[in-house]
């Protein structure tokens, strides 16, 4: 409990930390003035007719439905000047994933039922980089500098030193995450009271955000352990930030390419961003048009697979855990020079 | 008295693609004993800070035993780690914190009382400037915040390498009554340097090392009796007669400067009494003693040009393997 104490205020102590929560909280002030300066609350004549849109909007997308299943049954002939497809399934209202609503007609209003989500999304990648970024600081900047020696002439324990770092650095971080994304979304919300619209809040939605916001809290945290575990392999920071570009360059581009050219199929497996947004959504779907080749299905093929999100978690667990054992395997046995 | 380190046989060679292999500690032994004042000593890359890193679980050995407190290093050091305080080379602090924070943050993780920070404040002689940040102190203050650190703990044995570094004559001093004062309270120190003459006013034993092998070790009179030549500076009206008179009586005797240097005499009286039997009466006659820089220098430096130093106490030595300096950064 000592360490973990002590390990918290170094790591508090950081200027790093210190500049990363500093931007963190610039961010967010951005985000949340802009957001607050371009909206306002609609007035009773807005509101009556982004209703009106919304519901004629509605009514066009069912007459379009109902058009393409005259047409395919022959009732009306063919119109060669408009595009319906050959599944009139894919327009039907009913199996649309939103349909128009009023604050789709309401330029220059803030909806927080609306908003939330990709707000959120802005803010887990924030902080997944702030996650990787500190974590691979916390260490590699220990190690550099003798800090872990010193730690080690105290508790030469190395496996206790190095597990009370990562606890402490994952303590932390989620901490300060659950903190940031509970202090950003209530001013979101707050906003969205005062000077925009609320949206639908109900319980469809809270599930949902919620689920969102578990996702990528977990993603946060593997992104922390992964920075450490890297610049605690390497010795370095720069390792860490390293190993990050040379696979975003080498493998999320050039193995993309080569994949792509040797008609791999489902190549998108083999990349770690398909894992990571099919966790954050809680499934992915991709397109492969190698799966319809030599399909009996063909033409109505549609080429798509999809990663649910346990086996995307699956894989990103295996990396992280993979790497984080290697470092304390390492670690135990490493010459501190 | 009681072994509080123990050394055997302590091997450790450094792989790396770039530099190959590379012996820094080759067969090693070391004794210090409760009480005792011990200076470690070696030129650059002999190999001393390898030893305390791998004494204190920092490196691994690929052979030897190695006690500390009587408990076998590195696996059961953590049982005697809270009476250890040891500095290896210069350890890095946070710039931004104060001296005072740096050492609070250490003992919260030590487990040693918050109250003990303010005491080796003031052991060091940094109580007034404990609320300064670190990133304004001096190299010789860092130092002397380094050696707090390692007192923090109340140590039964203090490691010290290099504890001079960047001390000025007054800091050196301190530092010197420090260690004098720890050691009249019973704290074993062992501390590494290559400032012979420190070593020789503060430790009472000795060990050398020279490319990674023990050169010289015991109580420090004893080491420079070994070394004691028996010569005596001579001074007379006309030396170089003086020389033949001396050569004359079977002695070896050399014009040095305007005095002469005579060699292998064991009782000074019979240089006075041949000079002054033939007219030639000595204005001055000194014993020349070794000191311990040159004993060092002559240990060490002396197999500059020979593959394996001799180890003490060894008749044989394994041969064929030879023993290469280290760089700076494996043990500077």
């Amino acid at each position: 409990m000592n360490l973990v104490r002590a390990e918290l205020e170094r790591l508090s102590a950081r200027r790093f930390v210190q500049l990363m929560v500093v931007l963190l909280v610039l961010a967010f002030a951005v985000t949340a003035a802009t957001t607050l300066a371009g909206s306002h609350k609609p007035n009773a004549d807005e509101m009556s007719s982004a209703r009106a849109q919304a519901a004629e909007a509605r009514r066009d997308l069912e007459a379009t439905h109902q058009e393409c299943l005259a047409r395919q049954s022959g009732t009306l002939p063919a119109d060669t000047d408009r595009y319906f497809p050959s599944d009139c399934s894919e327009i039907d209202p009913i199996r649309q994933d939103r349909l128009p609503i009023p604050a789709d007609y309401l330029p220059g209003v803030f909806n927080f039922a609306e908003q939330a989500q990709p707000l959120l999304y802005f803010l887990i990648a924030f902080l997944v980089l702030f996650g990787f970024l500190v974590g691979a600081s916390y260490i590699g900047a220990d190690l550099t500098s003798g800090g872990v020696v010193n730690l080690l002439l105290w508790r030469p324990r190395r496996l206790t030193v190095l597990a009370a770092k990562l606890g402490t650095l994952l303590g932390a971080v989620l901490v300060l995450a659950l903190l940031a994304s509970v202090v950003y979304l209530a001013t979101f919300w707050v906003i969205g009271q005062a000077a925009g619209l609320p949206g639908r809040l109900d319980g469809d939605f809270w599930r949902s955000l919620g689920a969102v916001h578990g996702r990528g809290l977990v993603l946060v945290l593997l992104a922390s352990a992964l920075g450490f575990a890297i610049a605690t392999l390497g010795r370095h920071t720069s390792a860490a930030l390293g190993a990050l570009a040379a696979y975003a360059v080498v493998w999320e581009l050039g193995a993309r390419l080569v994949l792509e050219i040797v008609d791999a199929r489902k190549s998108d497996l083999f990349m770690l961003s398909s894992h990571i947004g099919a966790w954050l959504n809680g499934g992915a779907r991709f397109y492969d048009e190698q799966l319809c080749r030599g399909s009996t299905d063909f033409p109505y093929c549609e080429g798509f697979y999809t990663v649910t999100w346990l086996p995307a978690l699956l894989v990103l667990l295996a990396i992280t855990g993979g790497l984080t054992a290697a470092a304390f395997a390492v670690f135990r046995r490493r010459d501190l020079i | 008295m009681s072994a509080v380190i123990e050394i055997e046989g302590l091997r450790k060679t450094f792989h790396s693609l770039r530099s190959g292999r590379r012996v820094a500690v080759d067969g090693f032994d070391l004794l210090v004993e409760a009480g005792q004042v011990h200076g470690f000593l070696g030129p650059n890359g002999s190999g001393k800070t390898t030893t305390l890193r791998a004494l204190l679980g920092l490196v691994r050995a690929d052979s030897g035993r190695m006690t500390v407190l009587g408990e076998p290093s590195p696996e059961l050091l953590p049982r005697v780690a809270g009476q250890v305080g040891a500095i290896v080379e210069s350890p890095q602090f946070f710039g931004n914190f104060t001296g005072y924070r740096t050492l609070r943050l250490l003992a919260r993780a030590g487990g040693v009382p918050v109250s003990r920070v303010d005491e080796v404040l003031d052991l060091v002689g940094l109580d007034d400037r404990g609320d300064e940040r670190v990133k304004g102190y001096s190299l010789g203050m860092k130092q002397r915040l380094a050696v707090a650190s390692a007192l923090l703990k109340d140590p039964r044995l203090l490691i010290l390498d290099e504890p001079a570094n960047g001390l000025d004559p007054a800091g050196i001093r301190e530092m010197r009554d420090l260690m004098r004062s720890l050691a009249a309270n019973g704290v074993t120190v062992l501390v590494s340097s290559h400032i012979l003459g420190e070593i020789q006013l503060i430790c009472d034993h000795v060990t050398i090392i020279s490319r990674g092998r023990r050169v010289a070790t015991g109580r420090v009179d004893e080491v420079l009796a070994g070394h004691d030549r028996h010569e005596l500076l001579v001074r007379v009206a006309e030396p170089e007669r003086a020389v033949e008179l001396l050569h004359a009586a079977e002695l070896t005797a050399v014009v040095d400067g305007g005095a002469l240097v005579v060699s292998g005499v064991s009782d000074p009286t019979v240089v006075s009494r041949v000079l002054g039997e033939q007219g030639l009466w000595v204005g001055e006659l000194t014993p020349l003693r070794p000191d311990l820089e040159s004993v060092f220098l002559e240990l060490t430096g002396a197999y500059e040009h020979s593959s394996v130093p001799r180890q003490v106490g060894d008749s044989s030595l394994p041969q064929g393997e030879a023993v290469i300096d280290l760089d700076r950064g494996v043990d500077a």
